[in-house]
């Protein structure tokens, strides 16, 4: 029976309408479900090693100008400056970087080779800093500190130092495990100290060597001349990174973002591209749908009378529908099928550029998903609208 | 399904016509299971529009049709479905057959709904009405005598306590109208139905227990 019904009803089924939607729904379900990995693909570029410093976190300084080169104070921060600072809508709360206040030098012992440098050493407050577990932690009497380190030092020694006066290059897993030595050399009378230091991270967005704030207080306590300086700059967590209102803040106060902005762009135009591209892919998934409804309903106005008559022999509504909803979730399927082959395999020829740059090949399961919860709708309402036509041929 | 009552059933159409010499129409009338009926009347007074009504497909009348106890307006399509494999059978005028389908597929589209009875009894049918090398013939391209015997078969080919069968023999000439009568009444005195027929004259050839006027 439902061999014959089959037959009957598959009659003025076109295939070229059939091709025509599979093609279309296959483009917009893969644009779609491309957009979505490659947004996943994408991510770790500007995601990249900063776990300990939150994206909306901005660190800010006085624009350096002519004017104030000379003078020390001119690039540091009132009390009142950051107070008002404090006070705009879209700042949740300021810490400020505390700057060491007496000498200090780090050296290096590698098997024989031993550099030191003059060195300067900031903090800023915990609560800003995320790093796992307790690597971030100084308590006074310990024997090390940790440090994190500007990635531009890192870079600016393999690629500008090392290669020209031979010395080996390293990787970041390689220069957490040498052994740094601090040296403070107090001018306020106090015995001198050597102490380890190892670095846990390395930061795009901080241009500096960070301390824990515990070492720090104690250390300035202990060693530092005078009072502390007021700090040049400030880290700033503000409640929406992209408000407009924080530039006109900036620039009418004559302060910069510092750290890697570049970062923030290209993480603002891959989300405006995968967005375009998300919704290119929706708007010709929601037409292909249209079409694939147009023709279901056209097919079903030309097999009215049909219908009727099979109603008419007692035929049940639901085995009636069922053959034009098996239609629709199998070219549905067939797209989706295809759009998964066409998103893996463009994939496979971005994904080495891709990973050059930073990305990585990430999980597929979100754009799966995303192209079945879209499948799955699109036949949704392709039943429903089956349905609400075979139930309209029931009266004559 | 015992019986069939129409209660001042009356055709939207007919709203402002006079019908109190109609037998059917705007009075109290029942179908009873078991019985044989043939509602003779002229073109347009409304025979195909009463199978419609019982058969649920057209609701355009006023008053009241109860299957037993139960009025029809409250049955749901699914319902309906269900009463027209196994309660209602129905030869409507214009056969409602399906031209690209061979007689033996549209006899087998509605036998198998139900698997009411073997293949072979389908054939001997065919053969007794004299269509023993049409079985295998798209009924599209049969004669319209040959699509209503046919027809005829098709409407018998499931369980029912009901027949309505519009003008059946239109077209069949008297062998074929006796021979056609004889199955039917055969198939319907085996499931105990009732048999309900129209007619514009020529009548078929069964056994009435009661004659309607339109």
């Amino acid at each position: 029976m439902k061999k014959i019904l089959r037959h009957l009803l598959h009659r003025n089924l076109s295939a070229a309408q059939l091709i025509g939607f599979v093609l279309s729904n296959f483009t917009g379900l893969a644009i779609v479900i491309l957009g979505v990995q490659f947004f996943v693909d994408a991510r770790p570029i500007w995601d990249d090693e900063e776990s300990f410093i939150r994206k909306d976190y901005l660190v800010i300084n006085k624009r350096i100008t002519a004017a104030n080169t000379l003078g020390r104070e001119a690039s540091n921060f009132t009390p009142a400056e950051i107070k008002d600072l404090g006070e705009q809508p879209w700042v949740r709360r300021v810490g400020e970087f505390t700057s060491a206040n007496y000498r200090i030098y780090a050296s290096v012992n590698t098997g024989g080779h031993s550099m030191s440098t003059y060195m300067f050493l900031e903090s800023i407050p915990t609560s800003f800093i995320d790093v796992a577990g307790t690597d971030w932690e100084f308590h006074p009497g310990d024997k090390s500190v940790p440090i994190i380190i500007s990635k531009d030092y890192l870079s600016l020694y393999n690629f500008g130092f090392a290669s020209t006066v031979g010395m080996p290059t390293v990787s970041e897993s390689a220069i957490k495990s040498i052994p740094l030595t601090l040296a403070i050399r107090p001018d306020n009378g106090r015995a001198p100290l050597d102490m380890e230091a190892h670095i846990v991270g390395f930061s795009n967005r901080l241009n500096t060597i960070l301390v824990p704030e515990s070492f720090m207080t104690w250390s300035n306590a202990t060693y530092g001349e005078g009072p502390t300086p007021p700090p040049s700059r400030l880290i700033v967590d503000v409640s929406s990174p992209g408000d407009v209102k924080i530039n006109e803040y900036l620039e009418a106060h004559g302060l910069e973002v510092a750290g890697d902005k570049s970062g923030s762009q290209a993480s603002f135009l891959v989300n405006v591209i995968a967005g375009v591209a998300l919704m290119v892919g929706i708007l010709i998934t929601v037409l292909s749908f249209f079409i694939l409804l147009l023709s279901v309903s056209l097919i079903m106005q030309k097999n009215r009378q049909k219908i009727h008559s099979l109603i008419m022999l007692g035929v049940e509504l639901s085995d009636i529908s069922g053959v034009y909803v098996r239609i629709v979730a199998g070219v549905n399927l067939l797209a989706f099928l295809l759009a998964i082959g066409g998103m893996l395999l463009l994939r496979g020829s971005y994904l080495p550029s891709l990973q050059g740059m930073g990305g990585a090949a990430g999980n597929v399961l979100p754009s799966l998903a995303v192209g079945a919860l879209l499948t799955l709708l699109l036949i949704v309402f392709n039943v429903i609208s089956i349905r609400r036509r075979v139930s309209r041929a029931f009266l004559n | 399904m015992q019986s069939i009552t129409l209660k001042n059933v009356r055709p939207r159409v007919f709203e402002d016509e006079d019908l109190s010499l109609s037998q059917v129409w705007d009075t109290d009338l029942v179908f009873t299971r078991g019985q044989t009926y043939v509602v003779e009347a002229p073109s347009g007074t409304g025979k195909s529009s009463l199978c419609a009504y019982i058969y649920g497909n057209r609701r355009d009348y006023t008053g009241h049709i109860r299957f037993d106890d139960r009025d029809i307006s409250t049955i749901t399509p699914g319902e309906w479905q269900k009463l027209r494999r196994t309660e209602l059978a129905y030869l409507p005028q214009e056969l409602d057959l399906f031209p690209e389908l061979t007689a033996m597929q549209n006899l087998c589209l509605k036998n198998d709904l139900t698997g009411h009875l073997p293949h072979s009894r389908l054939r001997e049918w065919m053969e007794a009405l004299g269509l023993a090398d049409r079985m295998d013939f798209p009924v599209g391209k049969m004669s319209i005598g040959q699509q209503q015997r046919v027809a005829i078969i098709r409407s018998i080919c499931q369980p029912f306590s009901f027949l309505l069968i519009d003008e059946p023999v239109s077209h069949l000439d008297a062998r074929n109208n006796a021979l056609a009568a004889e199955i039917i009444m055969t198939e319907a005195r085996r499931q105990n139905a009732a048999v309900i027929a129209t007619s514009v004259g020529n009548r078929i050839g069964i056994p009435t227990d009661t004659e309607l006027h339109l």
